[in-house]
């Protein structure tokens, strides 16, 4: 825990009031840190992972003796201190060989922890492939191969898709250049099999390539880019459910207003209810017929109150009435 | 380790396939704006001739279809990958997901186009991800807030800061320079309170009286504003 600080100045009091938590969020803010040991490729892969999260990442190089599983006070505190809720920390043992743990903090406290071990074997740099990189900055793609990714229960691989994606997403956006989609993260996870250690997360990188088809949509094309991770699961924490369900709660504020009278229904279209006043039917227009008709020559108001009565053209009164007439 | 790695990546160095194809490749936005008026030719020209190479399909064909959140561009694939699968199988498996998530995209999403380029409008995201920080908490309200809550007292409008000043018929500041609320403070004679002077002896000054009222009226606010904050940052 920091000391408390009163501003005294402008300048301090909106750099504190930028820490404060907000309704919209800004981007996650990701601090990457080395421990006491800490090998070339897992050195490697730091400064990869790195010049991926630019521009909303901090990298140190000192050595810090933490251990996040046995104690996490210090990387509460690096959180805090820099207002970081995305860590990764690098360290490398002969039993946690290559290990990377992929840290995310809710409020500064510890929300959940995985630890994944590289394989140096397959493991390429992003410098390693000569190609061209895409721009610092953009929003990814990012697709999840394997059923195992998909699981109703939480498992490392869920978690796994959660944090890489939390950590990798970019920034919210609105709307998107279509240009801007130029690279894509795919990361993959073969089947479980009985009796063989789990199977690893697949971490690729791909440009992507659009080619004419001759229809309306481009035909694509992909190109490794690296870095090229193979992991393997280690330990995992779990957020307890409360924290989660803290950390997961959405702001009254953002939620839609919903105006009365106008609904969507589950197809997507919006209904919309208007109250019209009482119609008035003394001046309908009913079906047109011949009797029904006024005739030409009852231009007297008088007379034609009298006819109403007797349709018939020998009723009684009709007579009685040509005869005054004449 | 590293000579291992450098001797590997001649898989993928620029003389891959894929990469020769990407050649005459060019971006989406002017690709798809393009291919309206290209789409006739391109039809009439397969039909007559059967030596152009046919097209490239852009539909993907999978036993179980992919579920996408556009609002973060994630695409999920639970078909099972095959055993042992190669650096092959993974980019063609990476390349039916981009060109599934890039149809979906340009599918659902209607363009827009402005002189800066073609923009994508991407809806909410579905996948929900924790906060940085919890939502932020309600304003504690003031003591007085309270108070007018319970009283059921309603805020005033507000008629602005200039009030009518019957003795020089002149509108005047309620408060700030040549304030409504200072008035008598500058009179350059005031009367003596004769029945004050009877009883302390003392004439009194008017003037100095109604300043020193005022200033005790907003040292109180400010306490009060004080203990406030004080109270919402210990509750809080």
């Amino acid at each position: 825990m920091l000391r408390q600080i009163v501003p005294k100045n402008a300048r301090s009091k909106r750099a504190l009031e930028k820490k404060e938590p907000h309704v919209v969020e800004n981007p996650k803010t990701t601090l990457i840190l080395r421990g006491t040991s800490c090998s070339q490729i897992v050195q490697l892969a730091l400064a990869d992972i790195h010049s991926l999260k630019r521009p909303s990442c901090i990298k140190f190089t000192k050595k810090n003796d933490i251990h996040p599983f046995e104690d996490v006070s210090s990387i509460e505190f690096f959180s805090e201190k820099n207002d970081a809720s995305l860590l990764i920390f690098g360290h490398n043992s002969k039993k946690r060989p290559h290990c990377l743990t992929l840290i995310r903090t809710h409020a500064y406290k510890i929300l959940d922890m995985l630890e994944l071990y590289l394989d140096p074997e397959s493991f390429r740099t992003l410098n390693q492939f000569k190609n061209a990189k895409c721009a610092v900055g953009l929003k990814p793609m990012i697709t999840f191969s394997g059923t195992l990714f998909d699981s109703p229960t939480s498992n490392a691989y869920t978690l796994a898709k959660s944090v890489f994606l939390d950590l990798f997403k970019g920034h919210d956006a609105t709307s998107i250049d279509v240009e801007g989609l130029q690279y894509m993260i795919h990361i993959s996870a073969e089947e479980e099999v009985d009796g063989q250690p789990p199977p690893q997360i697949k971490f690729r990188i791909y440009l992507i390539r659009t080619k004419r088809s001759g229809q309306k949509l481009p035909r694509v094309e992909v190109e490794e880019m690296g870095p090229r991770m193979d992991f393997r699961v280690g330990r995992v924490r779990e957020a307890e459910e409360s924290v989660m369900r803290e950390a997961l709660k959405k702001p009254k504020q953002l939620e839609p207003k919903t105006k009365k009278n106008i609904e969507t229904d589950i197809m997507g279209d919006k209904i919309g209810r208007i109250h019209l006043g009482k119609q008035d039917l003394s001046t309908l227009q009913t079906r047109k017929m011949k009797g029904l008709k006024r005739g030409r020559n009852d231009i007297d108001e008088d007379n034609a109150t009298t006819l109403v009565e007797g349709d018939d053209e020998t009723s009684p009164k009709r007579e009685r009435l040509e005869q005054l007439e004449a | 380790m590293a000579d291992v790695a450098m001797a590997e990546t001649s898989t993928t160095s620029p003389q891959s396939p894929i990469s020769k194809l990407t050649n005459g490749t060019t971006d989406l936005a002017i690709h798809d704006a393009e291919m309206l008026d290209t789409e006739p030719n391109g039809v009439s020209l397969n039909g007559l001739s059967s030596s152009k190479p046919p097209r490239p399909s852009v539909d993907v064909q999978k036993p179980i279809p992919y579920t996408f959140d556009l609002g973060h561009l994630l695409c999920l694939d639970t078909n099972p990958l095959p055993p042992h699968s190669t650096e092959s199988d993974l980019t063609s498996i990476a390349r039916d997901a981009a060109q599934a998530l890039i149809n979906q995209l340009l599918t659902t999403l209607t363009p827009t186009s402005t002189p800066d380029g073609v923009f994508l409008p991407l809806p909410a995201p579905s996948t929900p991800l924790p906060r940085e920080k919890p939502v932020p908490a309600e304003k504690e309200p003031t003591k007085w807030e309270r108070f007018a809550a319970k009283k059921g007292i309603k805020d005033k409008r507000r008629d602005g800061k200039m009030v009518y000043d019957e003795g020089s018929g002149e509108w005047v500041p309620k408060w700030g320079y040549k304030g409504k609320n200072k008035e008598g403070e500058g009179e350059w004679l005031v009367e003596v309170d004769e029945k004050r002077e009877s009883e302390t002896g003392e004439a009194g000054d008017k003037r100095r009286d109604g300043r020193e009222e005022r200033k005790e009226r907003v040292k109180r606010n400010e306490r009060r504003q004080r203990a406030n904050e004080r109270n919402s940052r210990k509750s809080g």
